[in-house]
């Protein structure tokens, strides 16, 4: 055994040695040359944040998320960072909770409070440590949109079960519930929007549309709740068959987030293309409205497939990987 | 007639027999090997030779395949991913596949083929001339001074190798999503820390080292039973192979099972 | 200082070879066993050193008996017995030299530069100095088995069992082996067993015979026993004439 084999066996080690240290801590974003500083932010709850994301500071990363821990009165969530030392701290500093894109992974972002003071931040004990708030998680605005489709699905059956004037107030009265719903998703999204990301641009846009083909509706029903005349109800369902239109254009854009979707969607669609035939048979005369109305396969239909619609969307929200693998694989 | 029908289930019978011997004989094997590690003034001289032949001779071929895998790899996510889903997926299926799948089994793969062929030709070689009876009748316990070493060897340069091997398919895909696939190295290198956690690279290494194990102690078996000649040489080695081989993708799967 | 087989039997697959051997090689005295092709003799040497064991019946070795030995005790024997193979089985992943203090480097304190005079001194004895940096596939089928020779007597064991010293070597260096074994037994008051078809060279080095045939020992007795004996297998063999042997069965 010769001096030259035993050095080479000795750089091949150190060599993986070095690859395996430096790759890991690289990965994990540690920096070893630049010296780190560490904060640490209260929330009241912290969302899907995770030790590993990033820190950023006017949308530059900073630093990691290094430790999440609950405090020991239950009260708050102590988030701990690493940032890098030189990293500027505005004079009345905030965490905000973010997700950074539409693929789960979220980021812990250092603004001042004046730049979103509507926020609740949670108090710190601590002077040093900076209130935090979490932006409600897209998830939550995916599941107001489909309540609300719930909704308008249920106006339909309503319609079509019993169309009495105490129908026609319920349906007045779900139609304001719509509209604050669509509201408050409305709110949510400018808050995401607000929040340095990009990724509610769709969703925002899909919001807006259901508020139109709320509004629509509202419009038709304000009327039925005055002259339920028969001629009315023909143009209510014309609204609606617009209502039923908006919502499937909206599952086309979710369809974009998962192939999964799209079989679903497709299924939205024919059930909804069906709406549109007995309508279009309603108006040629041929059946009566109330057995239209009354058609239970076509309630059952939207009901299930709006529910299959959410699940699949919180799934997504919650394994983002396993639909990606399922296209990778 | 019923020769007829029960014999295939006597075959099957004797197969089972066997593989449960094998199986037996080389945990007996193993076992002695753990108990001759005791001798280290025996073994410790012939570690280092024989880490540069298991390790330094093998970097080669193993950096070679990762290499290629780390192309293509980055070649094939960009054409999946159409779409919806963003480019920098690359970097994360580049990053995740390399470390825990292909990067250990592929090293694992490409070693049992050298490392374990070469264990078990040589031991086997050394068996059929009386080498190791030789051995025997100088005083030195062969386990120790034969097993040991190259097993010891193999676990310790395995991780190593595939490590490297790991750093150069990532490095592979990362140049071929700059220059292939117009991404930019911030893109990629996105992709690359998205999802990663320092347990991917306990999990590759364990996998490494495990294979590692097996390959050496497998090809020690097969040669230490060899029997009759050169033809007996060539049996040990083909059957070394084969059977390293597709223990590492049992113990790929295992391992996907038990750890993650 | 002695070495006894007895009643050893060994089968390998069924196949009997060695139905109740027994055999004694007493102290200081070189013990020849002949014997046919494919007779056991070899195995019978490799139950010595305990590299197979008996299927019955015992070797003792020092009043030791080989099978019964614990792993340390059994290295503890193989100390003191050097193994000439009958196919030299150097170790071919090194060179003469190394060959030859392997058994050095394991068993004595010496250091390297004594190692490597005994290695130099061996060497010489085989008639193979300068050959020491050589690989073992670069010598002749002769040159192997004494690099053989000069590995098994190189630890100074007082033990040597010599398979088939001599075979395949000139005259010349035969007549040389013979006289490096009775140097060993005479100058080291070596303890051996040889075996070996060489008639000429077994009278040279025997102290006294042993025949092996059908697993048994046919006979046992002096140079002068062997030569005046009337059992025709013994005789058939030591004048190469098979007639004899056919008759005898
Ligand atoms: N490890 C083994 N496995 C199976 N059979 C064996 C083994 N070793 C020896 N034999 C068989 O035992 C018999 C005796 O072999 P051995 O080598 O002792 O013969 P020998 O007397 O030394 O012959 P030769 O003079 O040709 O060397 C042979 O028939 C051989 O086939
Ligand atoms: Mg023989």
């Amino acid at each position: 055994m010769s001096r030259s084999k035993e050095a080479l066996v000795g750089v091949v080690i150190l060599a993986s040695v070095i690859v395996v240290t430096f790759g890991t801590l690289w990965l994990q974003g540690v920096t070893l040359a630049a010296t780190e500083t560490e904060i640490t932010a209260v929330f009241a709850n912290v969302g899907v944040i995770r030790p590993g994301n990033p820190v950023k500071y006017r949308g530059v990363r900073v630093g990691r998320v290094r430790e999440i821990t609950v405090d020991p009165g239950g009260e708050l969530v102590r988030v701990v960072a690493r940032i890098q030392e030189d990293t500027p701290m505005p004079a009345d500093a905030v965490a905000i909770l973010a997700p950074e894109s539409l693929f789960g992974d979220w980021q812990l972002e250092i603004t001042p409070r004046d730049r979103f003071p509507e926020y609740r931040y949670a108090q710190p004990d601590d002077p040093d440590h900076l209130p935090g708030y979490a932006i409600p998680d897209i998830s939550q605005l995916t599941a107001t949109a489909d309540r609300i489709s719930a909704d308008i699905e249920i106006l339909t059956e309503r319609v079509g079960i019993a169309f009495s004037e105490e129908t026609a107030r319920n349906v007045a009265s779900l139609i304001d519930n719509v509209e604050e719903v669509t509201q408050r998703l409305s709110e949510l999204v400018s808050q995401q929007a607000g929040a340095f990301t990009d990724v509610t641009g769709e969703i925002q846009e899909a919001t807006q549309r259901i508020g139109e083909a709320a509004a629509s509706a509202r419009m038709s029903f304000d009327q039925v709740g005055e002259t339920l005349s028969r001629e009315e109800l023909a143009r209510i369902l014309e609204d609606l068959a617009v209502v039923a239109e908006n919502t499937r254009e909206f599952s086309g854009d979710l369809d974009e987030t998962g192939s999964e979707l799209r079989g679903m969607a497709a299924r939205a669609d024919s059930t909804f293309a069906r709406v549109n035939v007995l309508l279009a048979q309603v108006e040629a005369g041929d059946g009566t409205l109330g057995r239209l109305l009354q058609d239970p396969a076509i309630a059952m239909e939207v009901e299930g497939t709006l529910q299959e619609l959410q699940l699949l969307l919180e799934d997504i929200r919650e394994n983002p990987r396993r639909y990606l693998r399922l296209s990778i694989f | 007639m019923t020769r007829i029908l029960s014999q295939p289930f006597i075959s099957m019978g004797r197969g089972a027999t066997l593989l449960a011997a094998g199986i037996g004989r080389w945990g007996m094997l193993t076992a002695e090997t753990v108990r001759a590690l005791r001798h280290v003034d025996v073994w410790l001289r012939l570690l280092v030779p024989q880490m540069a032949r298991v390790g330094v001779d093998s970097v080669p071929i193993a950096l070679f395949i990762a290499l290629f895998t780390g192309i293509v790899l980055s070649l094939q996510a960009s054409y999946t991913f159409t779409g919806a889903i963003p480019l920098y997926f690359v970097g994360v299926l580049v990053g995740k596949t390399m470390m825990l799948e292909l990067g250990p089994v592929l090293t694992g793969l490409a070693l049992s083929g050298r490392v374990g062929a070469n264990i078990a030709a040589e031991l086997g070689t050394m068996r059929v001339t009386e080498q190791i009876d030789a051995l025997e009748t100088l005083a030195y316990p062969p386990v120790a001074y034969l097993v040991v070493p190259r097993v010891l060897a193999s676990i310790i340069m395995f991780p190593i190798v595939t490590a490297l091997a790991i750093a150069v398919g990532i490095a592979a895909g990362w140049i071929t999503a700059i220059q292939l696939l117009d991404m930019s190295t911030a893109e990629f290198v996105n992709g690359l820390t998205l999802f990663f956690l320092p347990f991917d690279v306990t999990y590759a290494l364990i996998k490494a080292t495990s294979f590692g194990f097996m390959v050496a102690t497998i090809g020690c078996f097969f040669g230490f039973h060899t029997r009759g000649g050169a033809e007996g040489v060539g049996h040990s080695t083909t059957r070394a192979v084969v059977v390293s081989s597709m223990v590492i993708l049992v113990l790929d799967a295992f391992w996907a099972v038990t750890l993650l | 200082m002695s070495i006894v087989i007895r009643d050893l039997h060994k089968a390998f697959d069924g196949k009997v070879v060695l139905d109740g051997f027994e055999v004694e090689a007493r102290d200081g005295e070189t013990l020849v066993i002949l014997g046919g092709s494919g007779s056991g003799k070899s195995v019978t040497l490799k139950h010595v050193v305990g590299l197979l064991t008996p299927d019955k019946g015992q070797v003792e070795v020092d009043g030791e008996v080989v099978s019964d030995l614990r792993r340390e005790e059994l290295f503890v024997l193989r100390r003191k017995v050097g193994y000439v193979f009958q196919f030299a089985a150097l170790f071919d992943s090194m060179s003469l030299a190394d060959n030859v203090a392997m058994g050095l480097r394991r068993q004595s304190d010496m250091d390297r530069k004594e190692i490597e005079e005994r290695v130099e001194e061996c060497l010489r004895l085989v008639d193979l100095d300068g050959f020491g940096p050589r690989a073992p596939s670069e010598l002749s089928g002769g040159q192997r088995k004494r690099a053989g020779i000069a590995r098994a007597i190189a630890t100074r064991p007082q033990y040597l069992l010599y398979d088939e010293p001599t075979t395949g070597l000139d005259p010349v260096t035969r007549a040389m082996i013979d006289q490096l074994i009775l140097r060993m037994s005479s100058e080291l008051g070596v303890t051996g067993i040889v075996i070996t078809h060489d008639i000429d060279s077994a009278f040279r080095v025997a102290d006294r015979f042993a025949m092996l045939h059908e697993g048994r020992c046919r006979f046992q007795g002096t140079p002068e026993e062997i030569r005046e004996t009337d059992d025709p297998v013994v005789r058939g063999f030591i004048e190469g004439r098979p007639e004899l042997l056919e008759n005898a069965s």
